[in-house]
C-alpha cells in the first residue's frame, strides 16, 4: 500500500515535470498562450475593480458573452462521453486510446466553464456562499445550484478516470474493471445531465418565452453532440500531427541510411504496366481506356531490393502505390512497439491514405523481397477512383487497414453526422412553432432572425451560423467528408455555427425585447472580449499541458520501469532522453 | 540545446563539460523565463491597485441574514453606520425592521388616473438612496397608445414637457412582490426571499451577483449594480433599513421593497405618498376594511402577465 502511494506521488511529480519539457515549438505555443492568459487576467483585474460596467451588459441584457461561452463549453465537456460510449458499450477498440484524450478535453472544458461563470459574477469574493454546507445552497430549488453540483462532479469524475487509467499505464498494469467501469457508466449519465441541467437554467424561466420551450433541452444535447465530437476530431488530428513528426537530428540520419534511393530500376509507367496490374486487380478493367491513359501522367514503376523502404511513417509525401510483383510489408510504430500490419501481394494498394487525405504516412512500407511497384500521384489515384468499382475496392481496403485514429475519426464523423441532422431538425421544429403561430412570443426570434423595429445586431450572426450549420450538414451527409480534409472543413463550420447559435444566438435574444417590451441591444466590449480570449487561452493551455503529460505515458515512454533511482526527480536531460527514445 | 545523454562512456573533460554547460544555459534560460512570467503576472494584476477596501474581513465572513443572532445583527448595523459615515460624511440610522403580524401588503394602481408624471420614480430614488450615476430606478413608466396592452408598443423614454399625452395612457411597472416569485426560486444562495408580510427582499451582503434573478423576473423589476453606486452626499436619506434602502455595494442586485423602512412602521411607500393624482393605493389585504381590499372586491382589476403564474401582489385597476 505504501508502495502504491509512493508510486502515485512519483507519478504525479513526474507528470508535473513533463509539463515543463518540450521542444521550441512547445515553448513557443505555451508562451503564446500564457501571454493571452495574462492579457485576459489584466482585463479581468480591471473588471474586478470597476465592476461589470466595463462589459457591454446592462439591466436589459444582463447576461452576455461570458454566459454564452459557458453554455457552449458545457456542451463540449458533455460530448467527451461520445467517445466513451462506443468504446465501453460497443467495444470499439479503435477509439480506446482516444478516450483519455476526450476526457482530458472534458476536464479543460469544465475548467473553462468554471472560469466563465466566475468572471460573470458581480461578487466573486463571495464564492463561498455557493459551497454546500458552508454557504447557503439553494438546492434543489435553483437550477444554478444543480449546475454547480453536476459541473464539479463531472470534473471530479473525469479527473479520476484520467489519472487512474494513466497511472495504470504508467505502472504497465491492466486497469481493474471494478475501479473504472462503474465510474464510466456514471460518467455517461452525468454527461447528459450537465447539459440538460444547463438547458434547464434557461427553460425554467417562465417570463422569457424564447427560452421557456421544452425543445431547448434536446436541442442543447443535439448541438453539443455535434460540436463536441467535431472539436475532438480536430484536436485528435493536431495531436497526431504533433506527436507523429519525427524529431530532427538523429532520426534524419537513420532515414538517410535506410531508405531506398528510389529503386534499382526507375522508369515512367506505361499502359502495359496497368494491364499487368489489372490481372491482379480486375476492377481496373472497368476503367475506361481514356482515364487509364490520363492516370499515367507522373506515374512511375520502381523496382526495389529486399529490405528497402518505399515510404515511411510520419513523412509527408502523398503518392499511392500498387504492388505489381513481389511482396511488401506494412509496419506501424506505435507506443514504442512496431506492429506488422500485413503483407501485401500483387494487385494490392498501399499509401492511399496519405494520397486521399493528405495526412502524413500512417505506417512504413518495406519490400520483403525484390519487388516491383507502380507509383501513382494522388491526382491519378483520384482519377481512377472516379470509377465506382475502383473506388469501392480501394475504400474497402483502406477502412480495413486504417490506422486506429483514422478509423476512430470516421466513427466520430458518423456521430457528428447524425447529431447534426437531429440538431437541424429540432431547429426547424422550433422555427416552425415560433413563426407559424406568430403570436407575441415570436418577438425574440424575430429579433434574432430578421431584426425588430430596426434593431438587427444579431441578424448577420445568426444567418452566418445557419449557413455554417447547413453547409456542414450537407458536407457531413455526403460521402465526400470521408476525406479528412473535407471532414475538417465540416467540423470547423459546425463548431462556428453552433458556437454562435448556442452562445450569443441563445443567450442574447432571450433578453430582447425585455419583459416590458424595451429593446436594448448588446455587444461585448473590448475588455469583455479580452477576458474571453484569456479564458480560451487558459483552456487551451490546460489541455496542452494535460496532453503533454498523457501522451508520453500512453506511448510507454514514461513509466515506473524508468523511474529515476536515487534522485526523487528526473533531471531535465533524463526526461528529454526518455521522450526521444 | 545540447541534448546528448551523458552516458556516452567517454570520460574526457570535453564531453563531460558539454551537457553540464547545456544544463547551465537551460537553467539560466528557465530562471529568466520564470522571472519574466512572474513580472508579467504582477503587471497584469496591476489594476488591482485601484481597489479601495473592496470587502473588509468582517464583511467577507458575515453570515446570512437569517442566521445572525440579534447581537450579531446589532454589530453589523453598527458597522454599516460607520461605513456610511466614512463614505458620505453623515451618521445614518440603520435598523432591521421586522414584518408586522397580521399584515400582508398589496398595491393597487389606477390606470385611469395615472398621468405619467414620473414623480413616483424620483421620490423612490430619493427615498431609497438609489445610485444617480449610473442611474438606477425601481419604477419604469410605460407610455402606451390607447387601445393596446402590447408592451412592445410602449415608449420607455418619453420626455414631453406636458403629460398626459393625447391618445396615450401610462402604466408604471415595479416589483410585483409575487406570491410565487421566480426570482426567489432561482437564487442559488438564498440571498433573496419572501418575508411574512409579502415583501421580497435581498440581503445585499449575501448576493453573489449572478443576475439569475434578473433573468427570471417577468416584470423586469430587478436592478444590478454594475459599478459602485454614486449618491451625492447631500441627497442621502439617513433613515435606513438593512433589507431596504441602505447604500448598496458594487456587484449586487437590488429592487423595490415597498419602502420597508416606512411601511413597516405604518407609513406609506414614497411613491404612494408623492402621487399627485391618487392613482397609487397601498394597504393590508388581510384587513377587510382597507382601501386595497375594497378595490380588489369592487373594481375591475387587471393583472400584468397573469399567465406566467407568479401571483403578483400588485394590481392595476380602472375607474370607468
Amino acid at each position: 500500500m505504501t508502495g502504491l502511494v509512493r508510486d502515485y506521488c512519483v507519478f504525479l511529480r513526474r507528470c508535473l515535470a513533463l509539463a515543463f519539457v518540450g521542444d521550441w515549438r512547445y515553448y513557443l505555443w505555451v508562451g503564446t498562450l500564457t501571454v493571452f492568459c495574462l492579457l485576459g487576467l489584466n482585463a479581468y483585474a480591471k473588471q474586478f475593480v470597476h465592476g461589470l460596467v466595463v462589459t457591454g451588459m446592462t439591466d436589459q441584457v444582463s447576461w452576455g458573452v461570458y454566459i454564452a461561452n459557458f453554455t457552449f463549453f458545457v456542451g463540449v465537456a458533455a460530448a467527451a462521453v461520445m467517445l466513451v460510449i462506443p468504446v465501453y458499450i460497443y467495444k470499439n477498440e479503435e477509439l480506446h486510446e482516444l478516450v483519455i484524450f476526450g476526457e482530458l478535453l472534458a476536464v479543460a472544458a469544465i475548467l473553462m466553464c468554471l472560469a466563465f461563470v466566475t468572471v460573470d459574477l458581480g461578487r466573486p469574493d463571495r464564492f463561498w456562499h455557493l459551497i454546500p454546507g458552508i454557504g447557503k445552497f439553494n438546492f434543489p430549488g435553483s437550477m444554478l445550484s444543480w449546475d454547480v453540483i453536476v459541473l464539479n462532479g463531472y470534473l471530479l469524475l473525469n479527473l479520476y478516470l484520467c489519472t487512474y487509467l494513466l497511472f495504470c499505464r504508467y505502472r504497465k498494469q491492466m486497469p481493474s474493471k471494478w475501479l473504472y467501469l462503474p465510474i464510466v457508466f456514471v460518467g455517461i449519465l452525468w454527461a447528459v445531465s450537465i447539459h440538460t441541467v444547463t438547458a434547464f437554467l434557461y427553460v425554467g424561466l417562465g417570463g422569457r418565452p424564447f427560452w421557456n420551450s421544452s425543445i431547448v433541452g434536446p436541442r442543447f444535447l443535439a448541438s453539443a453532440f455535434t460540436a463536441g465530437p467535431a472539436l475532438i476530431i480536430l484536436a485528435m488530428q493536431v495531436i497526431r500531427r504533433v506527436t507523429a513528426t519525427a524529431p530532427a537530428g538523429k532520426a534524419a540520419w537513420q532515414r538517410e541510411g535506410a531508405t531506398a534511393p528510389w529503386g534499382v530500376i526507375r522508369r515512367a509507367a506505361t499502359l502495359a504496366d496497368l494491364d499487368l496490374l489489372a490481372r491482379h486487380l480486375p476492377e481496373l478493367a472497368s476503367v475506361s481506356a481514356q482515364v487509364r491513359q490520363e492516370s499515367l501522367a507522373g506515374a512511375m514503376v520502381l523496382e526495389v531490393a529486399a529490405g528497402d523502404a518505399l515510404l515511411r511513417q510520419g513523412e509527408k509525401d502523398t503518392d499511392a502505390f500498387f504492388v505489381l510483383q513481389g511482396q511488401v510489408v506494412v509496419k506501424r510504430e506505435e507506443g514504442g512497439l512496431t506492429r506488422i500490419t500485413r503483407g501485401l501481394g500483387p494487385g494490392e494498394v498501399f499509401g492511399e491514405i496519405s494520397a486521399l487525405a493528405g495526412t502524413p504516412r500512417t505506417a512504413t512500407a518495406i519490400a520483403e523481397e525484390p519487388t516491383r511497384v507502380l507509383r501513382l500521384p494522388a491526382e491519378s489515384l483520384r482519377k481512377l477512383m472516379r470509377n465506382h468499382q475502383m473506388s469501392r475496392i480501394i475504400r474497402s481496403r483502406m477502412t480495413e487497414r486504417l490506422m486506429i485514429t483514422d478509423r476512430g475519426l470516421l466513427t466520430l464523423r458518423s456521430i457528428v453526422q447524425v447529431s447534426m441532422l437531429i440538431n437541424v431538425f429540432l431547429l426547424l421544429n422550433e422555427v416552425f412553432k415560433e413563426f407559424y403561430t406568430g403570436n407575441l412570443h415570436v418577438a425574440a426570434s424575430e429579433y434574432l432572425y430578421f431584426g425588430l423595429h430596426g434593431h438587427r445586431a444579431l441578424v448577420p450572426w445568426i444567418w452566418t451560423a445557419t449557413g455554417c450549420n447547413l453547409v456542414a450538414m450537407v458536407l457531413l451527409v455526403l460521402p465526400l467528408s470521408r476525406s479528412l480534409r473535407l471532414l475538417n472543413v465540416a467540423c470547423v463550420l459546425a463548431i462556428v455555427g453552433i458556437w454562435i447559435e448556442k452562445g450569443m444566438g441563445l443567450v442574447v435574444p432571450g433578453f430582447i425585447p425585455t419583459p416590458l417590451g424595451e429593446i436594448v441591444e448588446y455587444s461585448p466590449t473590448l475588455n469583455e472580449t479580452l477576458v474571453c480570449f484569456g479564458i480560451w487561452a487558459f483552456g487551451l493551455l490546460c489541455y496542452t499541458i494535460l496532453l503533454r503529460m498523457a501522451v508520453p505515458i500512453l506511448q510507454g515512454k514514461i513509466s515506473k520501469a524508468n523511474e529515476p533511482g536515487r534522485k526523487p526527480q528526473d533531471s531535465d536531460a533524463q526526461l528529454r532522453a526518455l521522450l526521444k527514445s | 540545446m545540447n541534448d546528448s545523454p551523458s552516458s556516452t562512456g567517454r570520460s574526457d573533460a570535453w564531453s563531460d563539460a558539454s551537457p553540464e554547460q547545456g544544463m547551465n544555459r537551460r537553467s539560466f534560460l528557465r530562471a529568466t523565463a520564470a522571472l519574466a512570467s512572474g513580472l508579467a503576472a504582477i503587471a497584469a494584476l496591476s489594476p488591482l491597485r485601484e481597489l479601495e477596501s473592496f470587502s473588509s474581513v468582517e464583511e467577507f465572513l458575515q453570515k446570512h441574514y437569517k442566521e445572525m443572532t440579534p447581537e450579531e445583527m446589532a454589530k453589523v448595523l453598527e458597522r454599516i453606520e460607520r461605513e456610511v459615515e466614512r463614505q458620505y460624511g453623515l451618521r445614518p440610522h440603520v435598523r432591521d425592521y421586522k414584518p408586522m403580524n397580521g399584515v400582508e401588503y398589496v398595491y393597487c394602481l389606477n390606470l385611469t388616473r395615472c398621468i405619467g408624471c414620473r414623480k413616483c420614480v424620483h421620490a423612490c430614488v430619493a427615498e431609497n438612496n438609489q445610485s444617480r450615476n449610473p442611474e438606477i430606478q425601481y419604477i419604469r413608466v410605460l407610455k402606451m397608445p390607447n387601445g393596446t396592452f402590447d408592451t412592445e408598443k410602449a415608449d420607455h423614454n418619453y420626455a414631453p414637457e406636458l403629460v398626459p399625452g393625447k391618445g396615450f395612457y401610462y402604466m408604471p411597472v415595479q416589483c410585483h412582490q409575487c406570491k410565487n416569485p421566480p426570482c426567489v426560486k432561482v437564487c442559488p444562495v438564498k440571498a433573496t426571499w419572501q418575508e411574512a408580510d409579502g415583501i421580497t427582499v435581498i440581503d445585499y451582503n449575501w448576493c453573489i451577483g449572478c443576475r439569475y434573478c434578473e433573468a427570471a423576473c417577468p416584470y423586469w423589476a430587478r436592478r444590478f449594480n454594475f459599478t459602485k453606486p454614486s449618491i451625492p452626499k447631500d441627497k442621502i436619506n439617513p433613515d435606513m433599513s438593512y433589507l431596504g434602502n441602505r447604500p448598496r455595494q458594487q456587484g449586487v442586485m437590488e429592487k423595490c421593497h415597498f419602502c420597508i423602512q416606512r411601511t413597516r412602521v405604518g407609513r406609506y411607500p414614497a411613491c404612494v405618498e408623492v402621487c399627485p393624482t391618487g392613482s397609487r393605493k397601498f394597504g393590508n389585504i388581510l384587513d377587510p376594511n382597507s382601501e386595497v381590499s375594497d378595490i380588489l372586491q369592487n373594481k375591475r382589476v387587471f393583472i400584468l402577465k397573469e399567465e406566467v403564474g407568479t401571483l403578483p401582489r400588485f394590481f392595476y385597476y380602472f375607474d370607468i
